[in-house]
């Protein structure tokens, strides 16, 4: 365990947070408004801290040394501090009347969660909504670096055993790489968010809102400037351009490297990508019969809309809304809670179990059935045209149950605050899937800020826990990772 | 059916026409299928037939079992008549009736016979007379438990079938015995009995155990129905005093262990919310409820509904978790979480350690691969069904709390639920298409959910 040099990357990191303040600063500034000094202090703060760690490592350049246990600390500590630091403008400028408040609105943002405790967003100044939204967009970043290059590194719930070749990468050495990498996939997230805030500026939108929701959108987190999220706009147009970036949010980028690449078959040619698009496709079809049915909407082309955008929003873990869809019929609030557990592709901004992961699991299942007829035969499965080895599936297993049981405690945590029972378990499923917001009194037209305090640290760790898949921070509190 | 129609004659009440009725159709439907078979061979018994066997007899007993409830005119409608009594033959204990004490006695007692004999599996005590007919029987238990299979106490399975029935009547005599000591009259002793020791829950009372509001009958229950979902091979064990076997099996400790875990937690936070007067009025409603789920009986002595929502959630868990292999009880069963916990723990060591070669334990012996892929997949199932269940309820109409709670309770054979299906109500206002969900998942959940799943791929039916 080298302390020095994880505190020597973690001071990069919470450098990179506090300089991003910088936009905001700018903003607030053109706004003319009494934020500034908020920032600036934030900013002042955060790079003191910054410098802090830096000078603990300063002599500690020897990156080969890094090992799983480092990885780990640097992961889940950069992630926590990030939203120390991301939450320091918040609590001072008072937009929140609390330190827990504001912990909580950062680390939403930096989990890509969209969960807010604001009861009313539209009345605080835009810098800190900008923030907000940059919040999400830095998280994003690391999310796409994390769950391609370090996470296969560490080893985690079994997906490296089935991952996407990248053309022109092998996996072996991961820090020449690494830098290589994430400058790409960077490259295709920036395309993206700028391609999103285009359409939005052609659709209207002024240029505060098409920025803060295309940031919102491309790392799939959730959070609005707007009280009434996209529905505000009551625009056909701005709503399939979301649903559109949504939906490619929650891809893997590797996949849209390969696309860009001249491969034309690149996303046909990936199984989780045609089972994410399946599940997409019924849960649609499902919620809109059940909408037609029910008689809530009077057009097709609108009951089409709304489901197709809730659906994309609830599986990519995005959490903008264009209804309530807390007055659809309850069996699509149960589809959607599904939804929040099976999540998008690997390698993309989505939370959730992952369909990768979905894939694995259903198949193991299968050869569990197939194998009580034929009980001599062997019990293996295909994933991307390869045969599964009985570690990835031990792996992906595992995550599974790890899942459930960290969603099981944090239902039962709620419960035990006294939230009712839909509550608890959305709030549960919405939090470590980093979807945002859930059912009963945290549905999309509510917020979290009437949850108790303790209630909102333990939402926040399970933000932390689904979105850095698990082990990362099961295993920085495990007594195993410590021994020499 | 003689012994219900026995008593529908001492009780000198209607239903014994119904019950007539029900037996000629019952021989009927019997002789036709024996001539069908006549011919066959039965040294031939192969893994598939020995599915079909087991889903089919089920089924096959719950349509017949429910004539005498349809006849009878006890319920409105076949689908009724059809829950009731798979909800017997699969010992859930969920019912429709809205008022058990307006029933006829004979009705009731057939009721709670149909627990009794689903409890040890129509095909154990089959294991007792078909051998005579000279036909395999390895395979038919397998069929029975396609899990995790206890160590075999004896090597012939005639004799293993009887020790088992043996320690079922024993536990059935010695429930009765002592019940009666207590006061309670011949019939409630009796049909308390068979929903205890076949971890069935039917009650003949309204208000199930709960209406008499005696800790002697409380506790007597609670220690038999806790005794019903150990595994009965160690109850075996222990009949010829050897008590080594118990005080080893890891199984049973960790059941031991949630059991005292989760009263002491639901008797915590009745006493923080004043919801009972005295600590052991709250021990002993905690440990009741918390016995009789876990075990899937389903007796109830308080309205857990009133309860605050943790222990409601931690009920609604343990109905998930069930009791031990080799018991009556349903859910997954501890020994499969055993495994599954082992296993979580295994990879985090490895995600740390990737060279390393872990390997899990139970009872001192290793897991092999096979057996822990058919525990994993099993997991993958039960969650399948379970949400495919919650799909259909909440479809139907039914809110989220009561669609959850009530296939998780059928499913695992608990019988109340939650929501609208509580403790204090019954299945009765279901729509008609719920209560044949309900029924499935009940069948589903109480063999395994393989016996049930695969009568429904074409692979089992292809040669």
């Amino acid at each position: 365990m080298n302390g020095f040099l994880v505190a020597k990357v973690l001071s990069f990191i919470t450098g990179i947070v506090s300089v991003s303040m910088i936009w905001p600063i700018l903003w607030a500034h053109l706004d003319g408004g009494g934020e500034v000094r908020s920032f600036v202090v934030s900013m002042v703060l955060g790079l003191t801290f910054s410098g802090l760690l830096f000078a603990a490592g300063r002599h500690h350049s020897d990156y080969k040394s890094v090992g799983i246990r480092d990885a780990f600390a640097v992961v889940s500590l950069s992630w926590v501090f990030a939203s120390v630091i991301g939450a320091l403008p918040y609590y001072i400028y008072g937009m929140t009347p609390t330190f827990t408040d504001a912990f909580f609105e950062a680390m939403s943002g930096f989990t890509t969660t969209g969960a807010s405790i604001l009861t009313d967003i539209e009345i605080h100044p835009k810098s800190l909504l900008f923030w907000r939204g940059m919040t999400h967009w830095i998280g994003g970043m690391g999310i796409i670096v994390l769950s391609l290059a370090i996470l296969p590194f560490i080893g985690v719930g079994g997906v490296h055993l089935f991952k996407a070749e990248v053309p022109g990468f092998g996996l072996e050495k991961i820090t020449p790489r690494l830098h290589q990498m994430a400058t790409r996939l960077w490259g295709i997230y920036f395309g993206l968010t700028a391609a999103q805030t285009l359409l939005l500026l052609l659709g209207g939108v002024n240029l505060f809102e098409a920025l803060t929701h295309s940031f919102s959108t491309i790392a799939t987190g959730g959070l609005s400037p707007l009280n009434k999220s996209i529905s505000h706009y009551n625009s056909p147009y701005v709503e399939w351009v979301t649903t559109f970036f949504m939906f490619f949010s929650g891809v893997n980028f590797v996949l849209h490297y390969r696309f860009l690449l001249r491969q034309p078959g690149a996303y046909r040619g990936d199984e989780e990508f045609r089972l994410y698009t399946a599940i997409v496709l019924f849960s649609i079809l499902f919620t809109a019969a059940v909408l037609l049915s029910g008689g809530y909407y009077g057009s097709i082309e609108e009951t089409v809309r709304y489901s197709a955008f809730q659906v994309v929003s609830v599986i990519t873990s995005t959490g903008f809304f264009t209804a309530d869809y807390e007055l659809w019929p309850v069996s699509v609030h149960f589809l959607f809670i599904l939804l929040m557990f099976a999540g998008g592709c690997t390698g993309s901004t989505a939370g959730g179990i992952k369909s990768l992961r979905v894939l694995a699991l259903a198949r193991h299942a299968r050869a569990g059935l197939a194998s009580c007829l034929h009980p001599q035969g062997l019990f293996q499965i295909k994933i991307r045209g390869k045969t599964a080895s009985s570690n990835a599936v031990a792996s992906v297993t595992a995550f599974f149950i790890l899942y459930l049981v960290v969603f099981i405690a944090g239902t039962l945590f709620m419960a035990a605050l006294g939230v009712d029972f839909v509550t608890a378990v959305s709030s549960a499923a919405a939090s470590i899937g980093n979807t945002g917001p859930g059912f009963g009194t945290v549905g999309p037209t509510d917020n979290f800020f009437h949850i108790p305090a303790a209630g909102k640290w333990v939402l926040s760790f399970l933000m932390l826990l689904g979105r850095l898949e698990l082990y990362t921070m099961i295993l920085l509190f495990a007594r195993g990772t410590w021994k020499k | 059916m003689a012994w219900p129609l026995g008593w529908a004659a001492w009780d000198g009440s209607d239903d014994i026409s119904a019950f007539l009725l029900s037996i000629a159709a019952g021989l009927a439907v019997s002789a036709v299928l024996f001539l069908a078979g006549k011919n066959a061979d039965y040294e031939n018994l192969g893994v598939k037939d020995g599915f079909l066997v087991v889903s089919l007899a089920w089924i096959g007993a719950s349509l017949i079992g429910a004539l005498p409830f349809y006849f009878g005119g006890t319920v409105p409608t076949f689908a009724d008549a059809f829950f009731e009594s798979s909800s017997g033959f699969t010992t859930t204990g969920a019912s429709v009736l809205s008022d058990i004490e307006a029933v006829p006695r004979g009705i009731l007692f057939w009721r709670s016979l149909t627990h009794w004999l689903g409890g040890m599996g129509i095909i154990v005590l089959s294991l007792a007379i078909l051998p005579f007919l000279r036909i395999g029987g390895m395979e038919l238990f397998k069929a029975e438990v396609p899990g995790p299979i206890p160590e075999k106490i004896t090597p012939r399975i005639q004799q293993t079938a009887l020790y088992l029935w043996g320690v079922y009547a024993f536990l059935t005599a010695a429930e009765t015995a002592l019940l009666l000591l207590g006061g309670m009259n011949l019939f409630e002793a009796l049909t308390h009995t068979f929903g205890t020791v076949a971890t069935g829950g039917f009650s003949p009372l309204n208000r199930s155990v709960g209406q008499y509001g005696s800790a002697y009958f409380d506790w007597i229950i609670t220690v038999f129905m806790f005794l019903s979902g150990v595994n009965f091979v160690l109850h075996y064990r222990m009949l010829r005093m050897d008590f080594r076997p118990l005080a080893r099996d890891e199984e049973f400790r960790l059941y031991l262990w949630i059991v005292l875990g989760c009263t002491a937690v639901v008797t915590a936070v009745l006493l923080f919310g004043g919801r009972y007067g005295s600590i052991t009025e709250a021990v002993r409603h905690s440990a009741f409820q918390v016995v009789s789920i876990i075990t899937t009986t389903g007796f109830v002595t308080a309205d857990f509904e009133l309860w605050p929502l943790l222990t409601r959630v931690i009920l609604l868990l343990l109905m998930f978790a069930g009791a031990c292999a080799g018991s009556t009880g349903g859910g997954m069963k501890i020994l499969r979480l055993l495994i599954l916990g082992r296993h979580t723990r295994a990879e985090l060591k490895r995600v740390l350690h990737p060279s390393a070669v872990v390997s899990i334990k139970v009872g001192g012996k290793a897991v092999n691969e096979g057996i822990l892929s058919s525990v994993t997949s099993f997991l993958i199932l039960y969650v399948a069904v379970f949400v495919g269940g919650v799909f259909f309820i909440t479809s139907i109409g039914m809110d989220m709390e009561s669609a959850i709670s009530g296939v998780a309770a059928t499913l695992g054979n608990v019988g109340p639920g939650l929501g609208s299906l509580g403790p204090t109500d019954n299945y009765g206002s279901v729509p008609e298409a719920g209560k044949w969900a309900f029924s499935f998942l009940m069948l589903t959940g109480r063999l395994e959910l393989y016996t049930m799943i695969l009568l429904f791929l074409p692979e089992t039916w292809r040669k």
